[in-house]
């Protein structure tokens, strides 16, 4: 039986629009929906972690620093398909309102934007 | 139970569907009931659905369009607004949705349908609202269009 590696990713969606994209509202469900649709169809599922994440960092545009709340997302994926989840969080930034999506592949950070060359 | 309706009016009738099935949304409901987070509901909604219908040999597109699938998002949705976590469904988000379905960019979608990227742009960021005219000319253009829905009531 051949092996497949698969790799635990992680990543965090904030619960509100970007206040800079859109209007800093909480996102409607319909998002949440399809994020999860997407993540059953294309790994099969994913785990939420409990509860929400509190964290900041300076917008690159503005130059403030922006405190935000988020859901972490847990999934397990095949180095193989990495480029798939890339692809999901670009659109996720979009439908999501977000700059970028924080992404750790085994620990390793990535920003993904919207334009991410994937 | 014998129907559910969830957040968008739509009505799922439970009395046609096998015994298992309606024990799977009666313990999917109840839990719903037990649990306060969105995120503690949303795992184990997921993981009873995606169990359930694997082992009768459904795909995963097909276990996304299941009653079952379906009704245990509903709740998690409800849930999830109930925390103030998130906002009922609202015809902007699924107007993105829309576009990132079936068009490869907003200014392909804006082509189509005659809206401005401009306005697009405001409408999708949640600052302006499109007349309904509006909307239901730009829809129409490209095989859509609007309903009027009942809100959902209690499901019992």
């Amino acid at each position: 039986m051949g092996v497949t590696s698969v790799l635990e990713c992680s990543f965090f969606v904030p619960l509100t629009r970007d206040i800079n994209l859109a209007d800093g509202a909480a996102h409607e469900t319909t998002v949440w929906d399809w994020l999860d649709n997407e993540l059953f169809e294309r790994f099969g599922g994913g785990t939420i972690a409990p509860g929400t994440y509190r964290g900041f960092y300076t917008d690159p545009d503005t130059q403030q620093r922006v405190g935000d709340e988020s859901y972490r997302y847990i999934v397990a994926v095949p180095i193989s398909e990495l480029d798939n989840l890339r692809k999901l969080l670009q659109a996720v930034c979009v439908l999501f309102a977000q700059k970028c999506i924080y992404l750790s592949v085994s620990g390793h950070v990535e920003f993904i934007s919207p334009s991410h060359p994937s | 139970m014998k129907s559910y309706t969830d957040l968008r009016g739509t009505v799922f009738s439970l009395s046609g569907l096998e015994s298992d099935e309606r024990t799977l949304i009666a313990r999917l409901k109840k839990q719903s009931e037990r649990v306060a987070d969105w995120t503690e509901f949303r795992n184990f909604w997921m993981a009873e659905v995606s169990q359930f219908y694997t082992a009768k040999g459904l795909s995963r597109r097909e276990i996304i369009e299941s009653v079952g699938y379906r009704i245990g998002q509903d709740l998690a949705s409800r849930l999830g607004i109930a925390q103030g976590k998130m906002r009922p469904p609202d015809y902007r988000s699924d107007l993105e949705l829309l576009i990132l379905s079936k068009f490869q960019t907003r200014k392909e979608f804006c082509d189509a349908t005659g809206l401005s990227e401009d306005m697009l742009s405001h409408v999708l960021a949640r600052r302006k609202h499109l007349a309904i005219d509006t909307l239901t000319e730009a829809l129409a253009k490209i095989g859509y269009s609007l309903h009027i829905m009942p809100n959902s009531q209690s499901n019992s």
